[in-house]
Formats: structure tokens, C-alpha cells, sequence
């Protein structure tokens, strides 16, 4: 028997409580964080322009079309709008137009992030853009101060200016 | 049938035989031997199941490092529906002709469309740009920082290519930049 504890032997007992809670934290966050960034984010291998004269993307309201790669080098799967996908052509352009449009109703200052292949051929990423110009026509309000954020890549160990 | 009133006993406890009172002192002595025992829910499952959870997430996360932005204001109607002055003369766009030449990130061609040196490569096109731009101190400049380009791909043009372009008008601080339909 222990002389300092009469009653029988020290036991020691790790309180897990804390590392339970945050570990419960950390899950829920990359829950959240990888569902946001599935919807926003297609994986595709973006331009990386040398010295690039961009900005960092802030945390202005946006919404994200994504130029799908096809495995056919330089040819897309579609267009894709949050969780919707476009095919290419001009019924799924003239859909993507509308959808682009009933966003800027809700909300005229959205910006629009435009992500594509490095090597999908241009034929491709132009109706998207020209899908943003005119759903931004349509909408009657004149607030609407439409923009189109082109998404590059910035090469490791170049810093802004 | 019984009756319960019979069963209720008052006065001293009957006499119980030695075995019973074996078996009494001993629940007795266990419950007082451990006065701090309680309930305790084994956490360990648990916990191996929220790390792997917690492993699977922040190695399957794929956040977005590294994506910035080039901002592209579209026209604004507005002033596209003011009335123009008659007088003003429409500027002419300085256009720049991109085609992709092959595969890879090197095979391309630049050209711009006028009396201009022609780029073999976007660094080129970049000090073209750059040396023609009217500035307070320096000379031989044609066109204002808002004078317009036009970039302008090939159906077949890699979008690299034609955002490499982009970069070099951006960068000799052009701020009219736009694309043009696909030639």
C-alpha cells in the first residue's frame, strides 16, 4: 500500500475532455471547409503566368464557374456553376447564361471567378466569359457592376509587388 | 395468497444464517471499500474513430493555395447608353494576335497587329507594350494606360497562352484589357 495514499495505489487519469472537443472542432471545420471547396473548386492544373500582375482573390461575394477538363486534351465537359454542370454548346450556354443571371438579380455586385485548364482551347473559355457580359445585360438594374475574375495560379517564390 | 400486511416485520431483524450474513457483509464492505467508484463510458473507440475522421479530412482537403486573380471589369452600361459626344474619335484598339504552335508551354506566336516590332515571346510583347506607353518620364510613347487591347486568340489557342498576353498588357499597366471572340 502506498504511504501516501492510504487508501491503495495512485491511479493517474488523463482528462481527455478538451482534446475530444477540439478534435470535434477540427472536424467540423474540414467538413465545412472541403464541401465549400468541391463546390468552388475543380481540380484542374490553372495557367501560371511568369511575374504575374494579379491580386490576392478577397472575400467579396462571388460565385465560381469552373471549365471542366475533358480527357480529350484541349476539349471541356462543360461549364460548372456552384453544383450545376452546363454542357458545352449553346443550349448549355444559353442555360448557364440564366443562371448567371437570376445570381445577379439576387445580388448585382457578384463577382464572377472564372477557373479553366491551362490547355483548354480558347473556343472554350470565350462563351463563358460572353455568358457573363450578357446575363449582366439582362438584368434591368443598373447597379449591376458585373466582373469577371480570371483565376490563375502565382509561381512559387514570386512575390507581389 | 399472502398477505403483505403479515410480511412487514417491526422490531429487531430476525436472525439470518451465517451464509446470509457472509453474503450481506460483503456487498456491505464493497460498496465502503470504494466510495469514489462511478460510471465511466470507455472513450477509447471513440477517439481512434475521430482521429482517422480527423486524418481522412485534412488529408483529403485540397484548399485552393497559391489561385489569385486577375480582375476584368465588363463594359459598363451606363455609360454605354449616355450620349456620346460626335466628336469624339474612336481609338483604335492595339490588337495582339495569340496562337498556340504545338504542345507544350513554349510553342506559341504573338504578333501585333500594326507598324509595331514583333514579340518572339511574352517578355517581348510586355517591353513593346511597356516602351509605348505615354508616360511623364520617359519619351516616344503612343498610347495611354487606358488605350485599348484587344487580346486576341485563336479557336485553338491554349488559355495559358492567351492569359500569358493578358499578363504582359497588365503588366506594362494597361488597364483596358479585354478578349476578343475567338478568330
Amino acid at each position: 500500500m502506498s504511504s501516501i495514499h492510504k487508501r491503495g495505489n495512485a491511479e493517474v487519469n488523463a482528462n481527455l475532455t478538451p482534446m475530444i472537443d477540439v478534435t470535434f472542432l477540427l472536424i467540423v471545420f474540414f467538413v465545412l471547409v472541403s464541401q465549400i471547396v468541391e463546390v468552388e473548386s475543380v481540380s484542374m492544373d490553372l495557367p501560371e503566368p511568369i511575374d504575374p500582375m494579379t491580386q490576392k482573390a478577397g472575400e467579396d461575394q462571388r460565385a465560381v464557374i469552373n471549365i471542366v477538363p475533358a480527357l480529350e486534351r484541349g476539349r471541356i465537359e462543360g461549364y460548372r456553376l456552384g453544383t450545376r454542370l452546363f454542357p458545352p454548346g449553346p443550349d448549355g450556354i444559353e442555360a448557364l447564361t440564366n443562371q448567371l443571371q437570376t445570381l445577379f438579380e439576387a445580388n448585382p455586385t457578384l463577382a464572377i471567378n472564372l477557373r479553366a485548364d491551362r490547355i483548354t482551347h480558347y473556343q472554350y473559355v470565350e462563351p463563358a466569359l460572353q455568358a457573363v457580359t450578357d446575363a449582366a445585360s439582362r438584368v434591368e438594374s443598373a447597379d449591376v457592376k458585373a466582373r469577371i475574375n480570371l483565376v490563375i495560379i502565382r509561381p512559387e517564390g514570386v512575390v507581389h509587388d | 395468497m399472502t398477505d403483505p400486511v403479515s410480511n412487514l416485520h417491526f422490531g429487531p431483524e430476525p436472525e439470518l444464517d451465517p451464509e446470509a450474513q457472509a453474503i450481506k457483509r460483503a456487498r456491505s464492505h464493497r460498496r465502503r471499500a470504494k466510495p469514489g467508484n462511478r460510471i465511466k463510458l470507455n472513450l477509447t473507440a471513440m477517439i481512434d474513430v475521430v482521429f482517422l475522421l480527423l486524418i481522412y479530412f485534412m488529408v483529403a482537403t485540397d484548399f485552393k493555395v497559391g489561385e489569385e486573380i486577375y480582375r476584368m471589369d465588363l463594359p459598363d452600361r451606363s455609360q454605354a447608353q449616355a450620349e456620346q459626344d460626335p466628336f469624339d474619335l474612336d481609338e483604335e484598339p492595339l490588337r495582339i494576335n495569340v496562337a498556340t504552335s504545338g504542345l507544350g508551354r513554349s510553342r506559341y506566336q504573338i504578333s501585333i497587329d500594326g507598324p509595331y516590332p514583333q514579340p518572339d515571346d511574352f517578355q517581348e510583347l510586355f517591353e513593346i507594350l511597356r516602351a509605348r506607353q505615354i508616360r511623364d518620364n520617359a519619351s516616344g510613347g503612343l498610347f495611354e494606360p487606358d488605350h485599348p487591347i484587344v487580346i486576341q486568340p485563336t479557336r485553338t489557342t491554349q488559355w495559358e497562352h492567351a492569359i500569358e498576353a493578358f499578363n504582359a498588357a497588365a503588366r506594362a499597366r494597361y488597364t483596358n484589357v479585354i478578349f476578343a471572340k475567338p478568330q
